[in-house]
């Protein structure tokens, strides 16, 4: 199998001669692999796309994905990802909704890997409905296209769907988002506003610090933490004494992060001071 | 209705195969579906608001009536505040972005400066190069007024324009030629070319041993034959600076030691360690001591290039073998590279890495020289193989010279001006050919700058 699907991939075969339905082998793990150091754009997966259309094993795997066994579906699912089929998503949506955990998942890597629009959109429906899971909001994160996370977290939302947006605009570390996350940490829930500080400092996003600074002061411990943590991964190091006021704080893991904040602070303003007196 | 059922219930019980949507099943099915990405068609009205704008956008130009509807259908509409980030610079990109209403603003961001090149309003686009060409953002866009844009992601284009590959392709020229014209017009508007000023070529080989050095001494000696007085090569091949030598001159001062030169005669100091090479070539040492390679820094060079280019006509940077925070600014500043590689494996392997690098740092493609030295009569890998490594063909080739670039070293000569017919000489001769093709300044020949006569002048009285 291996070897046919790496012939096509180099243009030596056209013909495609393989069983999808072989328990014995991944083919899309073959397929990605053979893909990975390639652009999506790329010829090898242009070839194994003609291919796969010209052999009828394109409408196989769409026809999988309906398949009775949540095997066949994940494995279809999977293949469909590999191979970037953005006629599938319509499908690979429905599939989120899926009983089987393991039809979920691959379901939702393969529109990750698919990417675009109409993926993004349904991966954030999958959200809307089942609630947040870390697979869909990586798949998110991947998937959407440029502006798309950064328009989710201006428009309305039901509860929760907000933060998994924020985190994943974090994740995809665009500087765009971070207008939106400071909206979102002005103005967001609790758990909003601590995601939002946390995607900040993701982002790397320096001219948010001022912000995230006001948040140290936040009536909620889960913000304050969060804005502690921010602060420290942006290596912040001009707000100290609010920081050692955080040592003192009422709650003990706003407490904790204070001291390893300060601590990683310290560690890296170290070799600075250094300098300075050796100078 | 049937057919819905077995749609949507196709992921839960999966018992019923897939069927195809029939037209009246399409128009026949629940609201529930309808929200489906599939169904999501725009209303007549919008469909051709969209149109109308697709159509003015000069990268759809060639695409069939068909095909522009399918864009229209599949697109989305984004409404960006006032002042808003819309994409950063350096960024991975895969949206081309059309103006529908409002106005742009398209800034690079060279620090220590920011500048706006362009405006951009209704009808124009952004974002092509990253999307077809997997290219960085060249610019940051920021939203002027208000705006409203249509979107148009890369799996739209190749779900649309899967059946037609040609339209793809072309779309991908016009973005390669946007691309190109976009980085002329960053160089420009960071380097001041309408200005007349100095074209950098920096000159890298990421081996020791490669021949860097020679070549660009030479290169210097063919383009001072072209302007006399006006060519000026910067050492920064660090830690040890070998240009000066090589050329018969000793340096007395360096750019390493203008870090402590204070602002207002900065430039005073920097134009007066400049040497002055017999045949006409002019060096600036980048440090005259192993240890003062680390006074060297971005800001530092960036300072002196400014002025410098104000001064001469090209300025040739050895930039040596290590990439370092000073590289990177040059680089940046660099309006053309030239890599310099042997025939030797390690060297092209070494050349391969870096040319990738300068790509993804947005280096176009016909701003970077592959310069092949050949440092024997017999090289070991043909020059097909280091092509076929690199990925790109070798520019200019320079035959093996025998013992002539170290006996011109021991004279203190520079081949290219004392003996033409060498192959180093031919090589930077044909190098020096090429740079002109794109940096040409044959109208500043005769108009040497006032100042950097003076300056020059001055500099010769001492010697």
């Amino acid at each position: 199998m291996r070897r046919r699907l790496q012939a096509v991939a180099e243009g030596k075969s056209q013909t495609l001669g393989i069983d999808l339905n072989d328990a014995g082998v991944d083919t899309a793990l073959i397929v990605r692999q053979l893909t990975a150091r390639h652009q999506p754009d790329g010829r090898t997966q242009q070839r194994l796309a003609a291919a796969f259309q010209r052999s009828g094993d394109w409408n196989k795997v769409v026809d999988s994905l309906a398949a009775g066994d949540a095997v066949r579906r994940s494995r279809s699912a999977r293949m469909a990802g590999a191979l970037d089929m953005h006629l599938a998503v319509p499908w690979l949506s429905s599939l989120l909704l899926a009983h089987e955990p393991v039809v979920r998942h691959a379901a939702a890597k393969a529109l990750g890997k698919i990417g675009g629009t109409r993926s993004a959109e349904a991966l954030l429906r999958a959200i809307q409905r089942r609630g947040p899971t870390p697979t869909l909001i990586v798949e998110l994160a991947r998937a959407a296209p440029d502006l798309f996370l950064e328009t989710a977290l201006c428009v309305p939302q039901r509860t929760g769907v907000k933060g998994a947006v924020a985190v994943a605009a974090g994740l995809r570390r665009r500087r765009a988002a971070v207008t939106p996350l400071l909206a979102l940490l002005g103005s967001g829930t609790r758990r909003e506003r601590a995601i939002s500080c946390r995607a900040l400092a993701w982002i790397g996003a320096g001219t948010a610090i001022p912000a995230i600074a006001v948040a140290l002061g936040d009536s909620d411990w889960m913000v304050r933490m969060s804005a502690v943590k921010a602060l420290a991964a942006l290596k912040c190091d001009g707000y100290m004494p609010e920081l050692d006021a955080l040592l003192v704080d009422r709650n003990i893991r706003v407490r904790k992060a204070a001291q390893n904040a300060l601590r990683r602070l310290r560690k890296e303003m170290a070799p600075r001071l250094m300098e300075w007196l050796w100078l | 209705m049937s057919t819905h059922t077995e749609v949507e219930g196709l992921p839960g019980n999966g018992r019923v195969p897939r069927q195809v949507l029939t037209e009246a099943d399409r128009r026949s099915r629940p609201q529930s579906l309808r929200r489906h990405p599939e169904s999501g068609w725009p209303a007549y009205s919008d469909m051709i608001a969209r149109l109308a704008v697709l159509e003015r956008a000069a990268v759809l130009f060639a695409l069939p009536e068909g095909v522009l509807r399918a864009l229209a259908r599949r697109l989305r509409r984004i409404t960006v505040s006032s002042g808003e980030m819309i994409l950063c610079q350096g960024e991975a990109g895969d949206t081309i972005f059309v103006m529908e209403q409002g106005r742009c603003r398209v800034v690079i961001e060279r620090p220590p400066s920011v500048v706006t090149v362009a405006v951009l309003s209704e009808g124009d686009f952004f974002g092509e190069g990253a999307c077809l060409l997997n290219r960085p953002q060249q610019a940051s866009v920021f939203a002027q007024t208000d705006c409203t844009l249509l979107a148009i992601d890369r799996q739209v284009l190749q779900a649309v324009l899967a059946r037609h590959p040609t339209v793809l392709e072309h779309l991908r020229r016009v973005a390669g030629h946007r691309f190109n014209t976009f980085a002329d017009t960053t160089v420009q508007a960071t380097w001041g070319t309408l200005f007349n000023e100095a074209a950098v070529v920096g000159v890298y080989s990421p081996k020791g041993g490669s021949g860097g050095t020679c070549l660009a001494i030479n290169l210097v000696g063919s383009l001072s034959r072209r302007y006399p007085g006006q060519v000026l090569l910067l050492d920064l091949d660090f830690p040890y600076n070998h240009a000066a030598l090589l050329a018969g001159l000793v340096p007395t001062s360096c750019l390493a030691r203008m870090a402590a030169v204070p602002a207002d005669s900065f430039e005073e100091a920097l134009l007066s360690a400049v040497l002055v090479h017999s045949g006409g070539p002019m060096i600036l040492s980048g440090a005259l001591r192993p240890e003062e390679a680390d006074e060297i820094t971005p800001d530092l060079v960036t300072r002196a290039i400014s002025i410098l280019r104000k001064t001469f006509c090209y300025i040739v940077v050895d930039l040596g073998v290590t990439i370092n925070d000073s590289t990177l600014a040059l680089f940046d500043l660099t309006q053309h590279i030239v890599m310099v590689a042997a025939p030797e494996l390690s060297a092209v392997k070494s050349a391969a890495d870096a040319i990738d690098i300068l790509l993804r740092l947005g280096t176009p493609h016909d701003r970077l020289t592959v310069v092949l030295n050949n440092r024997s009569l017999k090289p070991v890998v043909a020059r097909q193989a280091v092509e076929r490594m690199l990925k790109r063909p070798v520019d200019v080739e320079v035959g093996f010279d025998y013992s002539r670039p170290d006996q011109a070293a021991v004279n203190g000569e520079i081949l290219s001006i004392t003996n033409p017919r060498s192959e180093i000489a031919k090589g930077a001769e044909a190098l020096a050919d090429l740079l002109e093709v794109h940096h040409g300044r044959r109208g500043l020949a005769g108009t040497t700058n006032a100042r950097a006569q003076v300056t020059i002048g001055a500099r010769i009285g001492e010697l």
